[in-house]
């Protein structure tokens, strides 16, 4: 069966690279998949799991906004397939207690500075990204 | 007196000694660092390229919509000026130089009439512009040793807000870039509006034609808050490399210096003793003189 090049890179590591039969993810436009000799694409990805799936079985991975860049490999005839992500993880590397007291303490401390008055908007939006972090993990894991 | 010399030199040799030590310590720790720091400025690389490669594919396919979002705005008045230092000090010019280099670039845009505020990311940043009479409106503290992607997105956050609001046209970044292990230099750089990064020369993976999902404009609008973290986060990983590799060669060089230190001074305090000691001699030899041609 054909296969293309993945790789899914954040900027600590890449995370994955290996050959895999197609990559299912999520765009502002909707669900999309990339298979093997797809033309060039370049596309957002919004938060979510993106499965892969390779000859050993299926991986996923929990990403949280990133994009897809699909194009010609090295090699003519090939494709490759990138996916950059700011934040990424295995589903299955999901701690999933500690998302949940991640979620909880960050829902105490946006309500804390929601009383506090002194509003910054710059503190909020780190908080919320972070809160929609830790929900978007425990729903990954199906929780 | 001569004995209270020599014990005074005994304890100033025994002082130099114990800093020596603690300057070898920093040596080593700042020696593993830079590896550490190397590695991650490595790991970095693919994705700064594929966040370029994403850029330049989108601005070749709609260069329209790519000038008004990577043009230079028509006036500017105010400019965000962001400098990375370190939070520590003892690392030799390291911290002195990125910070002059911000100030300069602000006096030298406020000479053009051009407003300028400061947001500054180490420790050593706030101190050093507050006595100078110069406002930091940001500061970030506590990670300048050992950023993460997260403290890079936290500060492209603060950075663009103003920039969103159109309270300042351009945001540009001062930081010490690592080019190897034997070259660093502060560099300024725009962040905002984003800076077209150099095409390759052959361009690779650049083809006939290329789907955009959902279309360029929109693409390059949400894109622009990830390539700016993206930057941020390789000036920050860069500048802390930059900080161990200044932190190694100032201890190294404190360490050679206490050695010297110490050599002289055992040197100095042996002559004292000898000295003493003769003292010592020529007074009993005299005594005995003394009483010899008295009897």
């Amino acid at each position: 069966m054909a296969t293309m090049l993945v790789e899914i890179v954040t900027p600590e590591a890449a995370l994955w690279q290996g050959s895999a039969q197609a990559l299912m993810a999520r765009s502002s436009d909707g669900e999309f998949t990339v298979l093997p000799q797809h033309t060039s694409l370049v596309t957002d990805v919004v938060p979510g799991v993106v499965r892969v799936a390779t000859s050993e079985g299926e991986q996923s991975f929990c990403v949280h906004g990133g994009y897809v860049q699909v194009g010609p490999g090295e090699e003519p005839g090939t494709t490759r397939t990138t996916l950059l992500a700011g934040v990424a993880e295995r589903v299955s590397e999901i701690d999933g207690a500690q998302a949940q007291a991640d979620k909880e303490r960050l829902e105490a401390e946006l309500a804390q500075l929601g009383r506090d008055g002194g509003e910054d908007p710059v503190a909020r939006s780190v908080l919320e990204t972070e809160l929609a972090r830790a929900e978007l993990r425990l729903r990954a894991i199906g929780r | 007196m001569a004995g209270g010399q020599e014990r005074a030199l005994r304890r100033r040799i025994k002082t130099v000694q114990a800093t020596r030590k603690i300057t070898k310590a920093m040596e080593l720790i700042a020696a593993s660092q830079i590896t550490r720091s190397q590695a991650r400025i490595t790991a970095n690389r693919p994705y700064r390229e594929g966040m370029r490669r994403i850029i330049i594919e989108a601005a070749m396919a709609d260069p329209h919509a790519a000038g008004k979002l990577l043009g230079e705005p028509e006036r500017v008045t105010n400019v965000l000026v962001l400098v990375v230092a370190g939070d520590r000090g003892l690392s030799g010019a390291y911290n002195s130089s990125v910070l002059r280099a911000g100030e300069r670039l602000v006096a030298e845009l406020r000479s053009q009439g051009v407003g300028a505020q400061i947001m500054a990311v180490g420790k050593k940043a706030g101190p050093y512009y507050r006595f100078r009479g110069l406002d930091v409106t940001r500061s970030f503290v506590g990670f300048a040793d050992r950023p993460t992607f997260a403290d890079a997105s936290q500060v492209a956050t603060a950075v663009a807000a103003p920039f969103i609001d159109g309270e300042v046209q351009r945001v540009v970044i001062v930081s010490t870039r690592f080019r190897s292990a034997g070259a660093q230099s502060v560099q300024v750089e725009q962040l905002l509006p984003l800076v077209m990064p150099e095409v390759p020369a052959t361009p690779s993976g650049l083809h006939g034609y290329t789907e955009f999902e959902p279309e360029v404009e929109h693409l390059l609008m949400s894109l622009a808050p990830h390539a700016v973290e993206s930057e941020i986060f390789t000036a920050l990983l860069e500048g802390s490399a930059s900080f161990h590799t200044s932190q190694q060669r100032a201890m190294a060089a404190a360490t050679d210096n206490a050695d010297e230190l110490s050599l002289n001074l055992t040197r100095v305090m042996n002559r004292a003793r000898q000295d003493a000691i003769t003292t010592e001699i020529m007074e009993i030899v005299g005594g005995a003189e003394a009483l010899r041609t008295g009897k």
